[in-house]
């Protein structure tokens, strides 16, 4: 799918499963600095789109293959942009599947516009919490970076030595971190507080591993948003998506299957795939 | 056949991660997506759009790495590419 323009910036935007109006749109949100929709294009976007969705999945602002801007990094950019790239493709209500930073951009999208998210899988979501040091962990670590990127002209060291993958990708964060305003946006992002989870109407289901540095989040949700169902991933941390794939579409196809129509297919019922 | 898809392929190559990096590196049959090209995962989705642009979607790069886990996909070869490239042509002939 060609790239879509909104808010006058260029979103790369992936579609799998034709558009066919019968069919519930599900769209993907990842998360920050090193990640992008190949994260969910590899993993589980392609079952949901067998299991009867369209999936459409794009990179957030100055991620992946989408136009890098100088600021506008905060969650409430975030799901100006998400309506935007839906007002675009014509797509009114959407179910959302976010992971991680996604999380958050998700829970105020749906707060924001209930009556255009249907339902949401939150995996690993960064955002529910009672107090402003809910982002603290994800700055602490990001900021870290940013300093060691700064000092240690690591990306060009491993350009340098042929590591072309892994220098574009730390070229890439040291863009994100220490030439936009990136930190700051996300420092002035507020968490999404109880009495806000507790007016979300949409049902949800979140996915937490058990080692999980945000697993509170997870019980959080479940014990404010009305319509929450949590899973928690025994002997996983904070990347279920990519190393817990096959569990998480046991899960998450039947509960998109009840909520959004989609099909349950049947190797999800044997865990074969 | 083959040898128009291999032609093809490392042009979309040179197209995904830019003429100057595949200078140094020559390309073929063997040569892998991830520890020879350094292709990341998100060049890789970029590379799946170029194929369905000149091949239609018979060419589906996300139903060929369906059943494979991230691991799988980035030992592919461009061999492997090619091989697929041509089955599904010969499919549709």
């Amino acid at each position: 799918m060609p790239d879509v323009t909104a808010r006058g910036v260029r979103f790369h935007v992936q579609a799998i499963g034709p558009p066919d109006p019968g069919r519930p749109v599900v769209v993907f949100l990842h998360g920050l600095v090193l990640d992008n929709l190949s994260s969910f294009y590899y993993t589980i976007a392609g079952p949901v789109a067998d299991a009867g969705a369209h999936a459409v999945l794009y990179d957030l602002r100055g991620h992946g293959r989408s136009e890098p801007t100088p600021d506008g990094y905060g969650a409430d950019d975030a799901v100006a942009d998400l309506f935007g790239i839906l007002d675009a493709l014509g797509h009114h209500r959407v179910h959302l599947v976010a992971n991680s930073f996604g999380g958050v951009v998700a829970l105020k999208a749906a707060l924001a516009r209930p009556d255009r998210i249907a339902g949401m899988v939150l995996i690993e979501a960064y955002g529910p919490g009672e107090d402003a040091g809910w982002v603290e962990g994800l700055l602490n670590t990001l900021t870290a970076s940013a300093l060691g990127l700064e000092y240690d002209r690591l990306a060009d060291q491993l350009l340098a030595a042929g590591w072309r993958k892994t220098g574009r990708q730390i070229a890439a964060a040291d863009a994100l971190i220490n030439r936009t305003t990136l930190l700051d946006d996300l420092a002035r992002t507020e968490p999404v507080r109880p009495a806000e989870l507790a007016a979300v109407r949409c049902p949800v289901l979140a996915v937490y591993g058990q080692h999980s540095d945000v697993a509170e989040a997870g019980r959080l949700l479940l014990r404010t948003v009305p319509g929450c169902t949590l899973h928690v991933m025994a002997g996983h941390a904070h990347t279920v998506l990519r190393e817990g794939t096959a569990e998480l579409l046991e899960v998450m196809l039947p509960w998109l299957a009840h909520h959004a129509g989609t099909r349950v297919p049947v190797t999800a019922a044997g865990g074969a795939r | 056949m083959s040898d128009d898809a291999l032609t093809q392929v490392v042009r979309m190559l040179a197209e995904v991660v830019g003429e100057d990096f595949l200078l140094d590196v020559e390309i073929g049959r063997d040569t892998t997506f991830n520890d020879d090209l350094g292709l990341e995962s998100i060049e890789f989705v970029a590379l799946a759009d170029r194929l369905r642009d000149h091949y239609g979607d018979g060419v589906d790069l996300a139903a060929f790495i369906a059943g494979m886990d991230i691991d799988e996909i980035m030992d592919l070869t461009v061999g492997d590419l090619v091989d697929h490239i041509a089955a599904t042509e010969a499919a549709h002939a």
